[in-house]
């Protein structure tokens, strides 16, 4: 047995991460568990999902928080008067607006718009200021709360998050952490602390915590058959490859691209989920799901109008000069079957 | 368990902090002073809500501490531009491992602690209407509570869910029998604590079955066909009746509870509390609760007050209890030990009080140790003929007013209680003095039995100094003289042995007292009842 709890689970699309979070939340029905995650798709996935399994409630145990909800409410609120000076100051999150860049650390306006509410990019950091300076209340009413906290999509957290996140390791709080370097698409922040943990970097930063956080790759899909594994493994050599656990054979199955002409026959024939790289993106006329979203879906067939530079890859696999790697990993992997590009 | 109040703003008080204890909490004060008003703030923290209604609904310009209202409208005058005062109730809990959502430093200490408080304050929305409000000051009479939002929250800033709020509080409120909508909405809400959620949905489900049933009995069809039947007069869709089953016509709004088979709004209002108070007493214990009882007195007769408080005392050993009462009967069955006097500032408690004296007057629980904890200041004296004379002096030297009207109680006290008024009287460092016969012991022998308390400076012994005169009348006769005191009785005794006989028979002693006391010549008065009015 290690001597902390902490738990990070790097895992390939359709190792099922989600599913292992919410059975091991529902299993531990005697401790107070916390689910959080960045995105509210996911967490309503995540609340549907403990619905089905769980009499259509979810148990009075778990509490499904979104990212921000938990860092805003639980973490910088209670004790925001050790920097505010002022129970009470804060009002609520601004999301889009930023500091001005200059201001220095020791002023109100560092954190706070003129509304007293506090910029996206420094609550992480103020959470964890408020933890120093008050000697740990910020965790210790944690722990007084919950027994576990689970974080799905992990890789979504960047900047000052990895800060409370260390911080977290350090409680008596059980933290797993599940998530998949190569999805990587919204960031939780913008802030230019710590950019080299971003993406991949993310499975550097862990190894730098072996001490304190136990590193579980899962390599097997339960979703994607191997020919899909292997085009979306192609995209980031340096990681572990995939092994497929979808042996079913369909007569269409792997990575195909069509041209534009053939949409319509190809949509007639095999029905696929279309995805597109935006709301811009002609989709000649199909109803369509942007790639950001689908993000957690699992769909037999897709058809995807991505960016341009896909299609360049796709025809000269050129890692060096291809920048979106992360989103082209995403939308190949939503199928179980079969991954079809527009050219 | 509440271990603590702040309270900001809210009517009398502007600026009020009381610790609570933990069992018993017997809150007794001068009336005005704010008893009412702090069960009430105990309970809108609690809930949110305000005479049964949301906080925010009820939020008046006169909820606002009288004070605060004038120093702001002073600045408005002024020219200057004040915050608008703020109400800020802020309710401390005792820790304990499920109370970590409501804690936080978002209170009025500004400390980590474990709480719930609301507030009301002015909302942002608003800026625009308030400056127009500010621009003729002039106009300006009261707070705008029109442009006030109210928060309910924990001291960790968050918003109160169910989930996070530890107690619930049980309010009686005996003075004030609220009867609305058929039934009284304080006995609904205590008879649905009262039930577990399994017997809830039962009585819902029930009620809403007898509601769709009505429609469907036989007489209802026949008018509802007949009602179809008219279709066209006035419209072209059909009309039928139907008993409203949303959710707004819930049983608690119509069904009414019964005493022996009468409405309970037709029973006397003494055993409507009565009931109402046993009922929020037997609520389960595992909703480790806080009960609210505003003057279990009124209404109620002897008797039937005896039994509630024995069943208080009996049924709250493991709830926090805050009782407001202006009975020294509660007070003195209840334990003195848990006596609050409230000012308006904060509670003075009264602390350990000897064991013995807490038996004393639970045993002997008519004395009227209100009339002690709420004076002034007092006069303890030992028996009717000593509190005439007294008062008499009093009035004497202080231009005929009478001790009262100064805040001074003159107590008539067996000659044994003393000390037991004194062991309270020290906890309460309550200005006392005690008048009492030397009967017949050296000068400074009785002060001598009294020394454990004489060490406060606050508590003086006056005893007539010469032994020769044991008692009161021979003390009256010696600083008198016998031809003023034969006028004053109407008496013609020849010596002052038998005057002095004649003062101390049994039979005469009040008489003699109450026509000194009336009389239109004054006395010159012994020294020492001289020394204890001064």
């Amino acid at each position: 047995m290690p001597s902390h709890n902490n738990l990070a689970i790097i895992a390939a699309a359709g190792s099922r991460k989600t599913e292992y979070v919410i059975d091991k939340a529902l299993g531990m029905p005697d401790k107070n568990v916390l689910i959080t995650t960045y995105t509210n798709e996911n967490q309503r996935q995540i609340i549907e999902r403990i619905q089905a399994k769980s009499n259509g409630t979810v148990p009075a145990h778990i509490t499904v928080l979104g990212w921000f909800t938990f860092l805003v409410n639980e973490c910088a609120r209670p004790y925001q008067n050790a920097f505010t000076l002022k129970p009470g100051y804060m009002k609520s999150l601004n999301f889009i607006g930023e500091r001005y860049r200059l201001t220095s650390k020791n002023s109100l306006s560092y954190f706070f718009d003129k509304n007293r509410d506090i910029y996206r990019n420094g609550v992480s950091d103020f959470a964890c200021d408020v933890n120093q300076i008050t000697g740990g209340k910020v965790i210790a009413r944690l722990e007084q709360i919950w027994d576990h906290i689970f974080i799905d999509e992990v890789q979504d957290l960047v900047g000052f998050d990895l800060d409370l996140l260390d911080r977290l390791f350090d409680s008596t709080i059980g933290i797993t952490l599940v998530g998949d370097p190569r999805q990587y698409m919204v960031p939780t922040n913008t802030a230019s602390k710590y950019k080299k943990y971003k993406k991949e970097g993310l499975l550097d930063w862990f190894e730098e915590r072996k001490a304190k956080v136990t590193i579980e790759p899962r390599v097997q899909s339960h979703r994607c058959n191997q020919t899909i594994c292997d085009f979306a493994d192609a995209l980031f050599p340096n990681m572990p490859s995939t092994e497929s656990l979808n042996t079913e054979v369909t007569g269409h199955d792997g990575i195909f691209i069509i041209p534009r002409a053939d949409v319509a026959a190809y949509v007639a024939t095999y029905k696929p989920t279309i995805l597109r790289e935006n709301k811009n993106t002609d989709t000649e006329g199909l109803a369509a799901i942007n790639i950001g979203v689908s993000k957690g879906s699992t769909y037999d067939r897709v058809l995807i109008f991505p960016a341009s530079t896909v299609i360049q890859y796709y025809k000269n696999r050129d890692l060096e000069n291809f920048k979106s790697r992360e989103r082209l990993y995403v939308a190949a992997t939503r199928a179980r079957f079969s991954a079809t590009f527009v050219e | 368990m509440i271990e603590k109040i702040m309270i900001k703003n809210y009517r009398a008080y502007q600026d009020f902090t009381l610790e609570f204890n933990d069992g018993m909490n017997i809150i007794v004060g001068d009336n005005d002073i704010g008893k009412s008003t702090l069960l009430e703030a105990v309970n809108l923290a609690l809930t949110s809500k305000l005479n049964g209604r949301p906080f925010a609904f009820e939020l008046s310009p006169y909820l606002f501490n009288s004070i605060a209202t004038e120093e702001y409208l002073a600045k408005l005058i002024a020219g200057e531009k004040p915050t608008p005062p703020e109400i800020v109730i802020d309710l401390f809990f005792k820790e304990n491992g499920e109370t970590g959502l409501l804690k936080g430093s978002n209170n009025l200490t500004g400390n980590d602690a474990v709480g719930v408080r609301i507030k009301a304050s002015m909302s942002s929305d608003y800026t625009v209407e308030y400056e127009n409000f500010i621009s003729e000051p002039a106009k300006i009479k009261l707070v705008p509570a029109e442009y006030y939002s109210v928060e309910w929250l924990g001291f960790s800033g968050n918003g109160i869910t169910m989930k996070s709020l530890p107690s619930s509080p049980s309010f009686i409120d005996a003075s004030a029998i609220k009867l609305q909508s058929g039934a009284d909405y304080h006995l609904q809400s205590i008879i649905k604590e009262h039930l577990d959620p399994k017997e809830r949905v039962e009585l819902s489900r029930t009620y809403r079955n007898t509601r769709e049933e009505f429609a469907d009995h036989d007489s209802v069809k026949a008018i509802n066909v007949k009602l179809g039947g008219s279709q066209g007069d006035v419209s072209d869709r059909s009309l039928s009746l139907a008993i409203d089953i949303s959710q707004r016509y819930t049983w608690e709004s119509s069904l009414v509870a019964h005493l022996d088979g009468m409405p309970f709004q037709y029973v006397g209002n003494g055993e409507q509390n009565t009931l109402k108070i046993l009922l929020a007493l037997n609520r389960r214990a595992e909703d480790s609760n806080v009960i609210l009882i505003e003057e279990p007195e009124n209404h109620l007769s002897f008797s039937t007050l005896n039994m509630l408080v024995a069943k208080i005392a009996k049924k709250c050993i493991d709830k926090q209890v805050l009782i407001s009462t202006h009975s020294s009967y509660v007070l003195n069955k209840l334990g003195m030990d848990s006596l609050i006097l409230l000012t308006r500032t904060t509670g003075i408690r009264i602390g350990q009080v000897p064991n013995e004296t807490q038996d004393y007057f639970m045993k002997l629980s008519g004395y009227d140790t209100l009339r002690l904890v709420l004076a002034k200041k007092v006069i303890l004296v030992e028996g009717p003929s000593d509190e005439l004379i007294v008062q008499r002096a009093y009035m004497d030297a202080h231009a005929g007013r009478l001790p009262i009207d100064d805040g001074v109680d003159v107590i008539n006290v067996r000659g044994l209680s003393f000390k037991r008024f004194l062991d309270i009287a020290k906890l309460l460092k309550k200005p006392s003095r005690v008048v009492t016969d030397n009967d017949g012991k050296p000068d400074g022998a009785v002060e001598a039995t009294y020394s454990e308390y004489t060490t406060e400076p606050m508590i003086e012994i006056h005893v007539g100094k010469d032994p020769l005169y044991k008692t009161l009348e021979p003390q009256i006769l010696h600083s008198s003289n016998r031809e003023t005191l034969n006028r004053i009785l109407g008496t013609t005794h020849a010596t002052d042995e038998l005057l002095v006989e004649h003062m101390k028979n049994k039979n005469n002693k009040t008489t003699v007292a109450l026509r000194i006391f009336e009389s239109a010549e004054t006395i010159t008065m012994p020294e020492y009842i001289v020394d204890a009015i001064a």
